[in-house]
């Protein structure tokens, strides 16, 4: 489920994070086509997940392939957390994307494992939609990511993936990020005539109203919450800042990336 | 649709929601206040809630003249989609009375706002 | 091969009567589809090579198993599925026009992970 994702999402880019600190790998940080080149310090700790190379050069191989099939719409390709192939997308590309996935004979991610919502206040477009797939016919797993502001609609992905019906349902309750085309947009988790949405970063922890039974009413009452302070500050900033190692050591490593000004020259 | 058009919010050119232009954000909310119009005489009857229809029209103009000054075309369109859902649910009686008693807010006391009634009720 | 296939062991998929003639069929709308698109374009590069790999197979042999080992995707009603797919992909494709250069770029900072101090 998707807010499971949200926490789980920081959760491991902090354990992948905590792995590059160590600097154990150097092959990490390279760049793929190099990376089976360079032999990775044998892991002996028994939680962390091995590194594979093979695996990560076909990840750099395929996510290269996307960029270079749909150059109009593949802004960057990633590789997050060692195997993780990440495609970064506009908002319009975002059916064409999935459906490549979906139907090429080189792809056939058939599966729509999740669609995950993230809230970023200080971004210009505060919310990315990730979309994870399933390759069953490959064995491998991909990561679509778009963002959204609050007024941008962003095209249902119901006629690509019917599994995206509800998923978009519990992304448009959760973050109110309207999805054009749904068969049937409407609430999923909340209660009827609750407001807000309860996964923005500036939803308050405790609601905006209280649920009670009335004894005078015989009924359940809603009321407004009196929150016990008027003036709230976002700590939007993560509380790993203060590590030396948090800034200028990415989770993430380019494979292709077209987002600068100038087109880089291979 | 005419959502590959693009619309002018403010200086910005951006991807509208659903209307494209003032006047048709326009009919949108009307059609909206007038299908909730024709509905209350069955809400009231179905949830059996302790308000006359007259009671609920007040509550319904009261409740879409909150957003009067509300001008950006997008804002206007969650709005309204917004409200459809609302009315879909108040219809199918997914809700249920507590629901739509929630709009009349009876247990909600007025906050004080004079001295003599903040004295009252133990604000100082 | 004599013995008549009596299913394909996946839920909801039947067995294909002549998979050698749909197959054949389909790749030849998937390059008729491909040749719309501009030469240059990436993407019909690799379909193109992919379709033309399956066709050739289907060529050189019309015994099913051996076509199934030969290109080594699943079973023949698998191969058809995934032929469809790509039909249904280049047509639409065809509308979306995939070649041509990024249509938006990102604003400053959008990936950026950890986000800037604001």
């Amino acid at each position: 489920m998707s807010f499971f994702l949200k926490r789980t999402l920081g959760a491991g880019r902090n354990l992948s994070r905590a792995i590059l600190n160590t600097n154990q790998y150097p092959g990490l940080q390279l760049v793929a086509s190099k990376a089976d080149q360079v032999q990775p310090q044998v892991e002996t700790r028994p939680t962390v997940a091995k590194f594979d190379p093979l695996q990560k050069a076909h990840l750099v191989d395929f996510g290269k392939y996307v960029a270079e099939c749909l150059p109009k719409f593949v802004q960057k390709v990633q590789i997050t957390a060692g195997n993780e192939l990440e495609v970064l997308v506009p908002t319009d590309g975002v059916i064409p994307v999935l459906q490549f996935l979906k139907d090429h004979h080189n792809a056939q991610f058939a599966s729509l494992v999740d669609i995950g919502g993230m809230d970023v206040p200080s971004r210009p477009y505060r919310f990315e939609i990730i979309y994870n797939l399933l390759s069953l016919r490959y064995n491998a797993r991909i990561r679509v990511k778009t963002y959204t502001d609050e007024l941008t609609p962003i095209d249902s992905a119901c006629e690509v993936f019917k599994a995206a019906n509800w998923y978009e349902r519990e992304i448009w309750d959760m973050y109110g990020v309207f999805f054009a085309n749904h068969p049937d947009l409407r609430r999923i988790l909340t209660d009827y005539g609750f407001e807000g949405h309860p996964f923005r970063k500036d939803f308050p922890l405790s609601g905006y109203v209280e649920v009670r039974y009335d004894d005078e009413q015989k009924r359940v009452v809603v009321e407004p919450l009196e929150l016990a302070q008027e003036f709230r500050r976002f700590e939007l900033s993560a509380p790993w800042e203060q590590f030396p190692n948090f800034r200028g050591n990415p989770v993430s490593e380019d494979v292709v990336d077209k987002t600068d000004d100038q087109p880089k020259k291979e | 649709m005419s959502a590959r058009q693009a619309i002018q919010v403010g200086t910005k050119t951006v991807k509208p929601v659903l209307s494209v232009t003032q006047g048709e954000a326009r009919l949108r909310v009307l059609s909206l206040y007038k299908a909730w119009y024709r509905q209350i005489p069955y809400i009231v009857k179905d949830f059996d809630i302790p308000k006359s229809e007259e009671q609920c029209r007040a509550k319904l103009k009261e409740m879409f003249l909150r957003n009067k000054d509300v001008t950006d075309i997008r804002v206007i369109d969650i709005l309204v989609i917004k409200g459809q859902m609302e009315l879909k649910e108040s219809v199918n009686v997914w809700k249920q009375k507590g629901h739509i008693m929630a709009y009349f807010k009876p247990t909600e006391e007025p906050k004080p706002k004079d001295f003599l009634s903040k004295f009252f009720s133990g604000v100082e | 091969m004599g013995v008549i296939k009596k299913t394909t062991g996946l839920v909801g998929l039947a067995v294909s009567p002549n998979p050698h003639h749909t197959l054949g069929s389909l790749y030849g709308k998937i390059l008729r589809t491909l040749q719309k698109m501009p030469e240059q374009s990436v993407y019909r590069k690799y379909t193109e090579q992919i379709v033309k790999e399956r066709a050739a197979v289907l060529k050189q042999t019309k015994d099913v198993y051996e076509i199934e080992t030969k290109i080594n995707c699943g079973q023949a009603e698998e191969l058809i599925v995934q032929a469809e797919n790509e039909l249904n992909l280049a047509r639409k494709m065809l509308n979306w026009k995939p070649w041509e250069p990024l249509v938006a770029k990102p604003p400053k900072g959008q990936w950026d992970w950890p986000p800037t101090k604001s």
